[in-house]
């Protein structure tokens, strides 16, 4: 299960670590909404901010990088789409065919790439410094709020702690089911579209059969533990403390800091 | 104490009778072992202890409270413990303390509470040092004992456990079994389903059904002696009961009714004295 790595929670005791999970949502969306009216300058007062938290994570930077690799590709593809597709003037005449490298184009490509990897490193650092309960515990105080509509906050909260939960026992199930098939000769990289369709299918079913039935024992076996609608509390409760205030206000002002420098 | 009076389920309108009036009677901080093949009805039945089920005649009380009653089931649910048969499926928390934390989250305990009680359900079971464990890096043995502290954070007084020692290595199957025994002396009451009777020497009482009745209840040696004369084809007594069976049936005046092998032993020697000429 190599692949799932990927912006896991690493356990620690940083200053990131304690902060309360409400704040480090809260930072990361606003912070994200500023990637996306950065000026030149904010974009180097944004990194360097990064930067530093990554300091104050206490994560080997190695750890992040790991996370960050996988998606080169997807950030090389982000960077020559923009590179080809940004109108423009040529820097030099250099039109191949369809093609056209831009002044703008090379520009917007370079942009486009900072705000990818901007946005998911503050995805990495608050997932790895969050433990998963404590993300979905935060996440169901901050959407409280829509009880009002009657949305069942509550509920949302344990489908996605059960969602989490099982995605590393389905993609076991997978891998098991996968290595049967192959032993059994089964092959979806040959034969006919018919074939591919059937050998996948054989794969399907009997995963989405296995995921009822285990739906239908959880609710039983949920039940049984006493769930139910109505008020029900969890091992923390989270509270605020002064650190918590002190980020908010840091937050706070670094945004004020970075719409000013976009007005200059 | 629980009561099963007249107990008689069908899933669903039309379906066949899965039991067929089950007296049982489970008191405060007994211990009763239930055995039976494959599809007569023990998950079932067992499913009826804490409201999951409830029967299409006949009553289920638990001290005094009928299942039937839907205000009554929370309490019910609280009183009676069910460990079910797959660990996978009921193992909800991300973390072992996590899940731990889920019934008595769910009985809106405060926080600090909640983690009083998963600290003393984790120790119970010997799992300290596993709170941050996700649960698919777990043994099957320790994702059995998770589902058991999950149900034991609760405080109930009583616990069904279906198939506990299923699937289990003998080192795991040593593990459950001895903390089973350890919460019947703590005097919790026990409801253990099982395959092997071996597991069961320590019970009170024995438990056969067959086809949605029971067919036997009994202290274990005289139930497994009854195993052991073959009254149950395909139900395999401990092998010390088979053995005292067998010596019975070639003449030798032993009690069938033992199963450690101490008792064996002395009971064999006792009736090798009454023969002296015979003795090595
Ligand atoms: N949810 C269900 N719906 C319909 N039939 C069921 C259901 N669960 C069990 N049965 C049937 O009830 C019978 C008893 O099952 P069960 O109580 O699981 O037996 P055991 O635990 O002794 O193996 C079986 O014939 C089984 O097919
Ligand atoms: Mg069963």
């Amino acid at each position: 299960m190599k692949p799932f790595r990927f912006g896991l929670f690493v356990p620690g005791e940083s200053p990131l670590h304690r902060l309360d999970p409400r704040v480090k949502i809260l930072s990361v969306v606003v912070l994200g909404v500023l990637t996306f009216q950065a000026s030149a300058e904010a974009a180097i007062l944004i990194t360097l901010l990064l930067a530093g938290l990554t300091g104050l994570s206490r994560l080997r930077p190695r750890h992040l990088l790991d996370a960050l690799r996988p998606l080169m590709v997807f950030a090389a593809l982000l960077f020559l789409i923009h590179l080809f597709f940004t109108d423009g003037e040529a820097p030099v005449s250099l039109s191949a065919g369809p093609f056209r490298i831009t002044r703008e184009g090379l520009r917007q490509g370079g942009i486009v790439v900072w705000q990818f990897f901007a946005l998911v490193s503050m995805g990495v650092l608050l997932t790895m410094t969050t433990g998963p309960s404590d993300l979905v515990a935060a996440l169901e105080k901050i959407l409280s709020p829509l009880k009002i509509l009657r949305v069942p906050t509550q509920d949302l909260a344990v489908m996605v702690s059960l969602a989490l939960r099982f995605l590393p026992t389905f993609l076991e199930e997978m891998e098991k089911l996968k290595t049967a098939r192959l032993a059994r000769g089964a092959d979806w990289r040959r034969g006919g579209a018919v074939h591919r369709v059937k050998t996948a299918a054989s794969l399907v079913v009997p995963l989405l059969l296995g995921a009822a039935r285990r739906a239908d024992d959880l609710a039983e076996a949920m039940e049984a533990r006493g769930y139910a609608r109505g008020p029900r509390t969890g091992l923390r409760e989270l509270r605020m403390a002064g650190s918590d205030y002190a980020a908010l206000a840091f937050v706070a002002g670094f945004s004020g800091l970075v719409l000013v420098s976009g007005l200059l | 104490m629980i009561v099963l009076d007249g107990v008689s389920f069908r899933y669903g309108e039309d379906g066949p009778d899965v039991l067929r009036g089950v007296d049982l009677r489970l008191r405060e901080g007994e211990y009763v072992a239930l055995a039976g093949h494959n599809g007569c009805g023990k998950s079932t039945l067992l499913k009826h202890l804490n409201a999951l089920l409830v029967p299409t005649e006949g009553t289920v009380t638990v001290d005094g409270l009928d299942t039937r009653d839907s205000s009554l089931q929370r309490g019910i649910r609280r009183a009676v413990g069910m460990v079910f048969q797959n660990p996978d499926h009921q193992i909800v928390g991300m973390t072992v303390e996590e899940d731990v934390a889920f019934g008595p989250g769910n009985l809106a305990l405060p926080p600090r509470e909640v983690r009083e009680c998963v600290r003393e359900a984790l120790a119970r079971v010997g799992l300290e040092g596993y709170e941050s464990r996700a649960p698919h890096t777990l043994s099957g043995g320790e994702k059995r004992l998770v589902s058991i502290a999950g149900v034991l954070a609760m405080k109930p007084r009583f616990i069904a456990l279906d198939e506990p020692t299923a699937y289990l290595d003998p080192v795991s199957r040593r593990r459950v079994l001895d903390l089973i025994v350890g919460l019947h002396r703590q005097g919790m009451g026990i409801l253990h389903v099982t395959h092997s009777i071996g597991n069961i020497v320590d019970a009170d009482r024995l438990v056969v059904m067959e086809r949605g009745s029971i067919a036997l209840d009994d202290r274990p040696e005289a139930a497994c002696a009854a195993l052991a004369s073959g009254r149950f084809p395909g139900l395999e007594a401990p092998p010390v009961a088979t053995l005292m069976a067998e010596l019975k049936s070639l003449g030798w005046g032993v009690n069938p009714n033992v199963l450690s092998i101490r008792e064996a032993c002395r009971e064999i020697d006792a009736c090798l004295a009454r023969r002296p000429g015979e003795r090595p």
